[in-house]
């Protein structure tokens, strides 16, 4: 399972970075500044372009605050194509990454990911990555049985 | 006037390649991943000081550097920015020699005047970084020998151009005479009890000596350490980086023998790609698929460049023994030349223990299936795959474009 995504802090705006308190995300790699969104952190977010614009939400309901939702951060490609999300009126949504990380191994992402936003019954959004069964490539790669749907790329 | 011999080498150039159009790995730890996504076939500088070697396993290299980024390798890629810098090298010299994917020698001449051999290779290699985004390291000297030993010293990013005796003296002096590929292990042994053990004291031994202990191949090294050159450089198409030939094993194969059959069978289409090619390999790997997911690969050296069954079926034992997982259910077999080196005359690499004999024998049989039919004289040891050789389907390769990498 993909637990975390990198993104270039150059691509975040100040104005998000201070409103969501990014600050003690920040991790420096190679010499470049890069927030980390792990699962793990409380609370856990994942960078999205969502109605023209890059914000940062909720991702998934690891507090289990929402009993209506999953208390996940992923749900699966076949999932949504099955319309098992319709009735709470799913919108697709880019997760926006550099880097991936399934299993320790941080892996280069072209665009980004699919992300499902759904809101909760106080109209706060909160997304799922969609995931597929993975190519036998990234399967031996990572170890990982699913991974994120990637945006105009295969691994 | 002496004419000058360049090498360059592109700087990790797997990695250099993925830079050139993902610029946020440049000074990032990146390791390239191999054809199944196994192994590490290339790392940046930023890796291999974590101490990730090419050929170290994914599972291994995440715990040496967990900070690293890992890609999936694209040899299209890497060839088309191969040919960008043959051409860009092709402006500055008449005469390039497309000697691997990342290496190139070519004869050196100055661009202007008044400007050194230094300053020239100094200006190749900034144009090079410039125009097509990689970094090289170029080395000038009166040999080829001499010229691939100075550009390894100048790695990374280097322009060296070692142009009068004493300085090539002060440097050959400074390199043990393993650098020189092809003297290692046994060769360098036989050269100790005589005191041999730079490249100064190859290079100042009696040429017939030399001869004696290292063959006529070890001569011509010999002249070139002290400045006869002997290879010219060739100008003509490249050899590939790597054949390979495999594939799916048309069911479940949980048989040790079956596997090897299938190995076999493997290694006599790969040698048929060799000759087509004109190319022979110091390197064999085997990599097998298993039914339960992943796969496992084995890589042998082979200390002479071969293209011979009975050299090549050596190294598949051995690399199926090192990919090969006991009671597991095999589904796809790869093997793979991995080394190239061109066929004939070749310098660098033909420490060849001539053997007329096993020669002849593969001419004969090579002579015998070109007029009577693919596979018609094959080893004894694929009897175990009837159904294979008895379907005439089998004897096209579904994967058999050349120029491609099969998998
Ligand atoms: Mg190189």
């Amino acid at each position: 399972m993909c637990t975390a995504v990198a993104l270039a802090l150059s691509e975040l705006p100040d104005e998000l970075v201070l409103a969501h308190d990014l600050g003690v995300r920040i991790h420096t790699r190679g010499g470049e500044k890069e927030v980390r969104f792990y699962w793990r952190a409380a609370p856990a977010l994942l960078p999205v372009w969502w109605n023209g614009g890059l914000k940062v939400v909720k991702w998934g309901n690891w507090d289990r605050a929402e009993r209506k939702l999953p208390p996940t951060g992923w749900t699966w490609q076949t999932t949504v194509e099955a319309g098992r999300w319709s009735a709470m009126e799913p919108e697709p949504v880019e997760i926006l990454a550099t880097y991936g990380l399934s299993n320790g191994v941080w892996f280069r992402v072209q665009q980004g990911m699919r992300g499902l936003l759904v809101r909760t019954r106080g109209g706060e959004p909160v997304v799922y990555m969609i995931c597929e069964p993975s190519t036998r490539y990234f399967r031996v790669m990572t170890r990982a049985e699913w991974m994120p749907v990637l945006i105009g790329e295969v691994i | 006037m002496t004419a000058f011999v360049a090498h360059l080498d592109a700087d990790c150039f797997y990695v250099s390649a993925e830079r050139v159009r993902h610029p946020d790995l440049i000074d990032k730890a990146v390791g390239v991943l191999g054809n199944n996504g196994a192994c590490v076939i290339a790392k940046s500088y930023e890796m291999k000081a974590r101490g990730v070697k090419t050929g170290t396993p994914i599972w291994d290299a995440k715990a040496l550097c967990p900070e690293g980024v890992y890609v999936k390798r694209d040899f299209y890629w890497y060839e088309v920015l191969s040919r960008k810098m043959l051409g860009i090298v092709g402006t500055f010299s008449p005469k390039v020699e497309y000697y691997s994917i990342d290496e190139f020698f070519f004869r050196a001449e100055r661009l202007h005047p008044r400007q050194n051999l230094h300053q020239t290779a100094t200006a190749i290699r900034d144009h090079i970084l410039e125009a097509a985004g990689l970094p090289v390291t170029i080395g000038v000297a009166r040999t080829r020998t001499l010229a691939k030993l100075f550009s390894d010293t100048g790695k990374p990013f280097g322009a060296v151009a070692v142009l009068e005796r004493d300085h090539e003296r002060e440097l050959l002096a400074t390199l043990p005479v393993t650098e020189i590929s092809g003297i290692a292990g046994r060769r360098a042994a036989r050269l100790a009890p005589y005191g041999i053990r730079s490249c100064l004291d190859l290079a100042d031994a009696d040429g017939r000596l030399v001869n004696r202990l290292l063959t006529k191949t070890g001569y011509e090294i010999w002249l070139e350490l002290n400045g006869t050159p002997v290879t010219p450089i060739r100008p003509e198409r490249p050899p590939h980086k790597a054949l390979g030939r495999g594939g799916s094993l048309m069911g479940n194969v949980d048989q040790p023998v079956v596997l090897w059959a299938w190995a076999v069978r493997h290694v006599e289409r790969l040698i048929e790609e060799l000759n087509y090619h004109n190319v022979r390999t110091t390197a064999l790997a085997v990599e097998v698929g298993w039914k339960t997911g992943g796969s496992t690969c084995g890589v042998v050296s082979i200390p002479t460049p071969t293209d011979r069954f009975d050299d090549l079926l050596d190294a598949a034992r051995v690399a199926l023994r090192r990919a090969f997982v006991p009671y597991a259910t095999a589904t796809h077999l790869h093997v793979l030349a991995t080394e190239l080196r061109r066929g004939k005359g070749f310098q660098l690499s033909l420490f060849d223990t001539p053997d007329p004999k096993k020669d002849a024998a593969a001419q004969a049989k090579a002579a015998v299936n070109a007029r009577h039919g693919r596979f018609k004289v094959r080893s004894g040891v694929t009897l175990y795959l009837p159904a294979v050789y008895a379907d005439p389907a089998n004897n096209f390769d579904i994967c058999d474009v050349r120029g491609k990498i099969c998998f």
